[in-house]
């Protein structure tokens, strides 16, 4: 039926909101997560991109992850002698994170969240009058 | 008699499918919000699904007619013709627009609902149930 096959697509739908949020908290967490050994690499943004795929089984076309990637972009530098991972002219590497981008990246993957959301219940609202029908 | 081929039985089921349909649809544009390279699609309106039902098909009278063509399908999903914005990711699909489609959705699987309700409410009455 197909109002199933809409619940699924939505649940689809959050699934993959739910693991780019997850991606964002992970990006945010290791802000400042820099590395121990002198001169090594901090932590490195993860991306996260989605792509639709068409589902045998239920004959409609759901969405999910493609890939979480590596951000390729350099990482910045600050100068701290006395850190652990200053190299030999003062320098530290810091991750390359940049959480106006990812508050920003939140929102979207928030809004995106809550639309699928909206349409669920709607889609369980009509199911349930169907349902109704039978009394 | 069967229920199933009074024509306000039949044209509610129809309509009540082509919902069912639509609502799928739209759920798939939504959860592709964030697709690259996705475009919203949508069904044919139900006015020309409704039309293109109503052509002449020949009618079985025996069991060894081969059956008629099965119940018209509401064709595929296509892109919307009037294309909403474009992310740089090419995807394009507005929630917002989307939203609007599936409040609209609902109110017409309510009012089919109804309107299948009353009828059946009126059957129930010429046969001398109450309720």
């Amino acid at each position: 039926m197909d109002l199933f096959k809409a619940l699924k697509v939505s649940a689809a739908g959050m699934d993959a909101q739910a693991m780019r949020l997850r991606v964002v908290a992970e990006n945010l967490a290791n802000r400042d997560s820099t590395a121990s050994t002198a001169g090594g690499d901090p932590y490195r943004r993860k991306t996260i991109t989605f792509e639709a795929r068409f589902d045998r089984a239920l004959g409609v076309e759901t969405v999910r992850v493609k890939r979480v990637g590596r951000d390729e972009t350099p990482f910045g530098t600050r100068f701290d002698p006395g850190h652990p991972a200053a190299d030999e002219r003062g320098y530290v590497k810091v991750p390359n994170v940049n959480s106006f981008i990812e508050v920003m990246d939140m929102r979207e993957a928030q809004r995106s969240y809550s639309a699928n959301l909206a349409v669920l219940e709607v889609t369980r609202g009509m199911l349930t009058r169907a349902i109704e029908l039978l009394r | 008699m069967d229920p199933g081929r009074l024509p306000l039985f039949r044209l509610a089921e129809q309509r009540l499918a082509w919902l069912d349909r639509r609502q799928q649809v739209l759920a798939q544009n939504i959860a592709n919000a964030d697709t690259p390279g996705y475009a919203a699609r949508d069904l044919a309106p139900f006015a020309r699904v409704l039309a293109r039902s109503g052509a002449v098909a020949p009618w079985r009278t025996h069991p060894q007619h081969i059956s008629s063509a099965p119940p018209a399908p509401f064709g595929p999903a296509r892109p919307e013709r009037a294309a909403a914005e474009r992310t740089p990711a090419a995807n394009a699909v507005q929630i917002e627009r989307e939203l609007m489609k599936v409040a609209e959705t609902e109110t017409h699987h309510s009012l089919s609902i109804g309107l299948f309700r009353g009828f059946a409410g009126m059957i129930r009455t010429a046969l001398g149930r109450v309720g």
